[in-house]
């Protein structure tokens, strides 16, 4: 079933999809359209699902995590302050290993007040615990929804998937909608492997002394580490059932280029396009669509990196006193890399607070790239004018 | 549980087991935090103020307890091992239990007389219990079957001794048939209590006064002897010259013709002298023969031995009573007395009793129209019976703790030893001398015996002493008991309700005046039961409890039997919470031994 | 029998285990245990931290024998929420919810999550186990803890200026089904309005006073003795409120004086006899406040 419908819709959508038991959200611009569709979808029974409306995201975590220990699957759409708001709850969901499922729509973080896309909610929250997917397109989201239930609840770990603020969360975009029966026999109803059971009274989450809480934390690694084949897994079957997979790292054009981009979200579709161009021009550049940042895809990236000359990292997001988050991922990642294969990696902040990339930045981007000498001491900060 | 939940308990490598998350699989029973204690909570039983308090010696708080669990019949059973006699101490007893009752303290003591009446009776409405055996080869005689001798020789035949009981007059009783009257115990339950007493093994030969029909060698066949003959002896007192007076007459006597069915002519006005019990009961008879009734005595009413309930009682009736007032001299005409002069008296300095001597006021005289004058002003004993070797002093028996005389076998108890004359007293002597004549006996047997403590036989150490301690045979639970008596500050009265006390029924006064029917129906089997209800249990154990339901670490458990309760001190903090909460006293804290 | 025996009205079942490690004499464990032993087995116990978060046991133990969800301190009322939003989900409508709170996680942090499950009339029964202060971190003040008390937050020179913080009149604005006070000197109250509650529908919110030697600095016996005493004081009025409108008192409330209870509590030792008189003070205007209430039935 086609529809045309916003990135805010496609979540929805995933989630009806997903058969979600217990949903708990709070409303915030851009993510307001995922909640006002699903609230339709209870109310008209479309969506078998209690709907919790709580009286702060705060709340709504804790709903949600209230649910997911009860043993079903439950669903929460934030943003922004939103998200931040969260904070302690991601980690109680997190180290309580509860495959909770979140949309995010990535919104800068005010002060002054913004409601426009960048990604540096999300990444404040990199150490809570969650997996994080970041899509490019309302098709992806969809299905990544759908995905994400999946891979939480062979992990037991929350996913956090993640669309940029009105780039995708409002724009409308054809969204094949896997048909319901489709869907159910790649997302069967939960059954949770830990749960409040009266049969069965235990207590969860009680003070774990310093001779176990490593242990408890080395499994919660593990599962990271475990969820990198996961997803491939689930891939594997969304694409025999859809025809559609993504990864967890794209590589778009990349064949003996010299110059990579490496980016997420949106600004991958604009990178899209100005790769095509220069390839048409016989320039030696491909692209890096990075979707999965936790658990971050290492030896993926390290496999597609190694060998290429130059690396240009667009991140819309920052790290305040260091730089583009992704950027200062990708440096560690390729540490291990030797020296004759190391690329050199050229950083650069754009975007934020919504401002936007547009095919002529990317291009300054890649110009800019092939006429250093060598990177600058911090990443570029690209069109700041004071 | 479900496999794939089992493998997610379970260690995945085979190490330490430790799962994702922390979800429990053990219980806190692992943590034996009763090692973090310096002090722990012990179950002690101690004793009510009530028991000290009974000169019979009998476990009141025990019998409530029982009453409280509805089991009546032990109950009763449980004071018939003391008392011979409920239902007449529930009548005449003055009870001074109640005025140990600790609810003195909340509101108003528990009607102990009543609910020991209500028993009394109940026991003597069922069957009477099986006659003891008698496992003694050893025999026994009591002189006198007034309450000392029959409780002596009741507590002897329960412990397996033939006894026989003289009595000089032709009906059994001594004092509770000759000097208490009808209307406050009436005879068919002082047969029937006699009754049971024989029932229960003892022989009682009636006109058969020793020393005149008996004489005291025959008693020597007997291995003990106990010596209960009471004071029949009226005091005389000075009035005038000392002359015969005609109308001036002892009350003992007057009460003993009255109580013996006799109605003698007392005249419109009679005046009692005196301030005892023998003096009420004069005074409260003559009033039933239709005379208006004076009581003069010489000191207050505070000062008054009567019983005070009596004294409200006979003033209810109509008693006139004169206080701070003495008779010096009568006036009599033509072989009549017309009168008696009187002089009024105030307190002076302290005797050597501690009572504050009465002194004349000057100018104080007042004359006052009698027809009869009967004189209570005290009891003498006859011990002319009794053979040398048996010291007396002050007109009575010389006798050690457990009534021995000071000649070995025989022993004394009730008026003719130096003790308040009541009931109470004189069947608390009673059962003092059973136990130590069989002490004795067994000793002369030849059994080799620990000596008495009599301390520990003698409720809250001070009391009189338990035939149930003697026998080691209580059947109430005990835990740890410990022989104090609990004070009031011990208790926690925040879990006692305040309830009104019952009181007992009277006749109206005006039936009163025509008959010698018996005055006080006491309670009804109800509020009996009601008035049993509000005993507090001092000091002992009911099982309420409080100290398991205020325990915060559950290391209190009802025993298996149901019967008490167990500390575990491997969970007990030391609190105290079950010491505090204790309504009655009877969990302390210790220390803890490390 | 003037002592009403009450051991044939409190259930004997017990869902709390010895060995848990609640400081001697202290009063959270006789709430928990009394609470769970009105509602029996199928309950399940969600708690936001505080002092019963040591209480309970660290892992891997539990001192319960119902399940139980250790919960961040402030999401009380939105976790149990989620967790009886779950259990519906699977069909499972009997089971009863509770978050058991101190005052801490209820007056304060958890104020909001609370106020918003009561707003939502959630199905589940919210206990506050107050025991004045923040204990479990040692003894700081919170918005339950009285006027003129010490904490380490308000040294004696300095101590609690505001009065506490009327919880139960917060809560009546909710117009939820059902409000209770409730003491461990009275068990029988106690367990006799949980067991009520639980058959009620609906956000449910239970005050339980808890003495706590450690914080009010007395004696580890004295604790039903100074919850017994809040109540005949009115300092701590056992009473109901059905729909946030009909009030009603559960006990006797002799009103007598509060010096005494104060002054055995060496966190008010530094008050002046002026200072308890103000206490009473505002002792005795509260419950005139209440009397109105019960009397008008709003």
């Amino acid at each position: 079933m086609k529809k045309v419908m916003i990135g805010n819709h496609a979540v929805a959508w995933g989630v009806l999809r997903s058969r979600v038991e217990v949903i708990s959200a709070y409303p915030i611009t851009p993510q307001t359209q995922v909640v006002e569709a699903l609230s339709d979808m209870v109310a008209d029974g479309t969506l078998d699902a209690r709907y919790i409306k709580v009286e702060s995201e705060h709340s709504a975590m804790a709903a949600c995590i209230g649910g997911a220990i009860a043993g079903v699957r439950t669903f929460t759409a934030t943003s922004a302050q939103g998200l931040a708001l969260m904070h302690e709850l991601l980690h109680w969901a997190g180290g309580g290993r509860l495959p909770i499922v979140m949309a995010n729509i990535n919104r800068a973080m005010a002060p002054g007040w913004t409601i426009w896309a960048d990604q540096n909610d999300s990444l404040s929250q990199r150490d809570t615990g969650w997996i994080q997917l970041y899509c490019e397109t309302n098709q992806e989201v969809f299905d990544t929804t759908v995905q994400s239930f999946r891979l939480a609840e062979m992990v037991d770990l929350p996913v956090m998937l993640l669309l940029d603020a009105f780039y995708l969360s409002h724009t409308s975009e054809p969204v094949d909608v896997t048909e319901a029966d489709v869907v159910d026999g790649f997302l069967p109803r939960r059954e949770a492997e830990f749960r409040i059971d009266l049969e069965d009274p235990r207590a969860f989450g009680a003070l774990v002394r310093p001779d176990s809480y490593m242990e408890m934390r080395w499994q919660q690694q593990e599962a990271m580490q475990r969820a990198h084949g996961v997803l491939r897994e689930v891939e594997d079957e969304w694409e025999r059932l859809t025809g559609r997979r993504y990864g967890a790292l794209e590589e778009y054009r990349t064949k003996d280029a010299d110059l990579l981009l490496v980016t997420s979200g949106t600004i991958t579709s604009t990178a899209r396009h100005v790769v095509d161009t220069r390839r048409d021009a016989g320039e030696a550049v491909g692209l890096i669509k990075v979707k999965m940042f936790r658990p971050f895809p290492t030896e993926d990236l390290r496999a597609a990196l190694a060998g290429v000359e130059r690396v240009a990292v667009l991140d819309r997001n920052f790290s305040p006193g260091h730089g583009g988050i992704f950027a200062e991922e990708i440096r560690s990642a390729l540490y291990d890399v030797s020296a004759e294969d190391r690329p050199t990696l050229y950083g650069y902040v754009l975007g934020l607070g919504g401002r936007d990339v547009t095919p002529e930045v990317v291009e300054d981007v890649i110009d800019r790239t092939r006429r250093a000498s060598e990177p600058e001491r911090q990443d570029l900060w690209v069109g700041v004018e004071l | 549980m479900s496999d794939h939940r089992k493998d997610f308990y379970t260690p995945r490598d085979a190490g330490r087991g430790i799962p994702p998350i922390a979800i429990s699989h053990a219980s806190t029973l692992e943590n034996r935090t009763g090692s973090w204690k310096y002090i722990r909570p012990r179950y002690e039983d101690r004793v009510a103020p009530c028991n000290e308090g009974c000169p019979v010696g009998i476990d009141i708080e025990g019998y409530m307890h029982l009453i409280g669990q509805g089991k009546l019949e032990e109950a009763a059973d449980l004071l018939l091992r003391e008392n011979p006699m409920p239902a007449i101490t529930g009548r005449v007893c003055h009870h001074p239990c109640e005025d140990h009752c600790n609810r003195l303290s909340l509101d108003e003591p528990v009607a102990i007389h009543a609910v020991e009446r209500r028993l009394g009776d109940m026991a003597l409405a069922a069957p009477p219990p099986p006659r003891p055996e008698v496992s003694r080869p050893e025999r026994v005689a009591v002189v006198g079957s007034g309450p000392a001798g029959l409780a002596c020789a009741y507590h002897l035949s329960r412990l397996g001794y033939p006894v026989t009981v003289f009595e000089a007059a032709s009906e059994a009783g001594g004092m509770l048939r000759q000097g208490i009257p009808e209307y406050r115990l009436p005879r068919a339950i002082l047969d029937r209590q006699i009754e049971r007493i024989r029932a229960a093994g003892v022989e009682i030969r009636c006109g058969a006064r020793v020393g005149r029909d008996v004489p005291w060698s025959e008693l020597d066949s007997y291995d003990a002897i106990f010596a209960a003959p009471g004071a029949h002896l009226g005091k005389k007192p000075r009035i005038g010259s000392g002359e015969a007076i005609p109308g001036i007459r002892p009350g003992l006597d007057f009460l003993k013709e009255v109580n013996a069915g006799g109605r003698p002519d007392v005249g419109e006005r009679v005046v009692v002298v005196g301030g005892g019990n023998t003096a009420v009961d004069c005074a409260r008879s003559a009033l039933r023969l239709g005379a208006e009734v004076t009581v003069l005595y010489r000191r207050t009413p505070v000062e008054m031995p009567a019983i005070p309930q009596e004294v409200k009682e006979a003033r209810g009736e109509g008693v006139d009573f004169v206080f701070l007032a003495a008779p010096v001299s009568a006036s009599a005409a033509a072989g009549e007395l017309l009168g008696v002069e009187c002089q009024r008296m105030e307190l002076g300095e302290r005797d050597d009793s501690g009572r504050r001597r009465p002194v004349p006021v000057d100018e104080g005289r007042f004359s006052m129209l009698a027809d009869t004058v009967l004189t209570a002003i005290g009891e003498d004993c006859d011990l002319s019976f009794l053979p040398e070797a048996v010291q007396t002093e002050w007109g009575m028996i010389r006798v050690g703790e457990l009534n021995e005389s000071t000649s070995a076998p025989v022993f004394a108890g009730g008026d003719v030893v130096d003790q308040p004359r009541s009931v109470a007293d004189a069947l608390g002597s009673g059962k003092r001398a059973a136990i130590g004549i069989d002490h004795f006996l067994r000793r002369r047997a030849g059994e080799e015996l620990e000596p008495l403590v009599i301390e520990e036989l003698r409720l809250g150490g001070a009391g009189n002493v338990s035939a149930t301690r003697y026998r080691r045979d209580d059947p109430v639970r005990r835990e740890s008991p410990v022989n104090e008596v609990v004070t009031w500050a011990q208790m926690n009265p925040n879990h006692f309700r305040r309830l009104s006390r019952h009181e007992d029924r009277f006749l109206s006064a005006v039936e009163i005046r025509k008959a010698f029917g018996e005055v006080n129906f006491g309670l009804s089997a109800k509020e009996a039961l009601d008035e049993a209800e509000r005993c507090l249990n001092c000091g002992v154990c009911n099982r309420c409890e409080l100290c398991l339901i205020f325990c915060p670490d559950m290391a209190i458990t009802r025993r298996e039997d149901g019967d008490g309760f167990e500390i575990d001190l491997r969970y007990c903090k030391g609190c105290g919470l079950c010491v505090a909460e204790c309504p009655r006293g009877a969990v302390v804290m210790t220390r803890e031994d490390l | 029998m003037s002592q009403t025996i009450i051991r044939d009205r409190i259930p004997r079942e017990e869902l709390l285990a010895s060995g848990h490690l609640a400081c001697p004499g202290c009063a959270a464990p006789i709430a928990m245990r009394l609470v769970l032993k009105a509602l029996g087995p199928q309950t399940v116990v969600v708690l936001p931290a505080c002092c019963w978060s040591i209480i309970a046991g660290p892992w891997p133990q539990s001192s319960l024998r119902v399940p139980l969800f250790h919960t961040a301190f402030e999401t009380g009322g939105a976790a149990a929420s989620g967790i009886k939003a779950g259990l519906e989900a699977r069909g499972d409508t009997k089971t009863t919810v509770i978050a058991w709170a101190g005052d801490g996680g209820t007056f304060d942090i958890g104020l909001q999550a609370l106020s918003g499950a009561a707003e939502r009339n959630e199905d589940i029964i919210y206990f506050c186990y107050d025991n004045e202060a923040y204990m479990n971190t040692g003894i700081q003040r919170s918005s339950a803890t009285p006027w003129g008390a010490w904490t380490t937050t308000t040294p004696a020179e300095e101590p609690e200026s505001q009065p506490k913080k009327d919880i139960v009149s917060i809560m009546a604005a909710h117009r939820i089904p059902y409000i209770a006070t409730a003491s461990v000197a009275y068990p029988v109250d106690l367990v006799e309005k949980v067991m009520k509650a639980r058959f009620i529908r609906g956000t449910r919110f239970f005050h339980i006073l808890a003495p706590c030697p450690p914080g009010w600095k007395t004696g580890n016996d004295e604790t039903i003795d100074l919850a017994r005493q809040a109540v005949l004081t009115r300092v701590f009025p056992l009473m109901e409120v059905e729909d946030g409108a009909r009030w009603r008192f559960t006990a006797e409330h002799p009103g007598d004086p509060v010096e005494p209870y104060i002054r055995r509590q060496a966190r008010f030792k530094h008050l002046t006899d002026d200072q308890v008189a103000h206490i009473q003070r505002e002792v005795d205007a509260r419950w005139q406040v209440l009397e109105t209430r019960v009397e008008h039935g709003t």
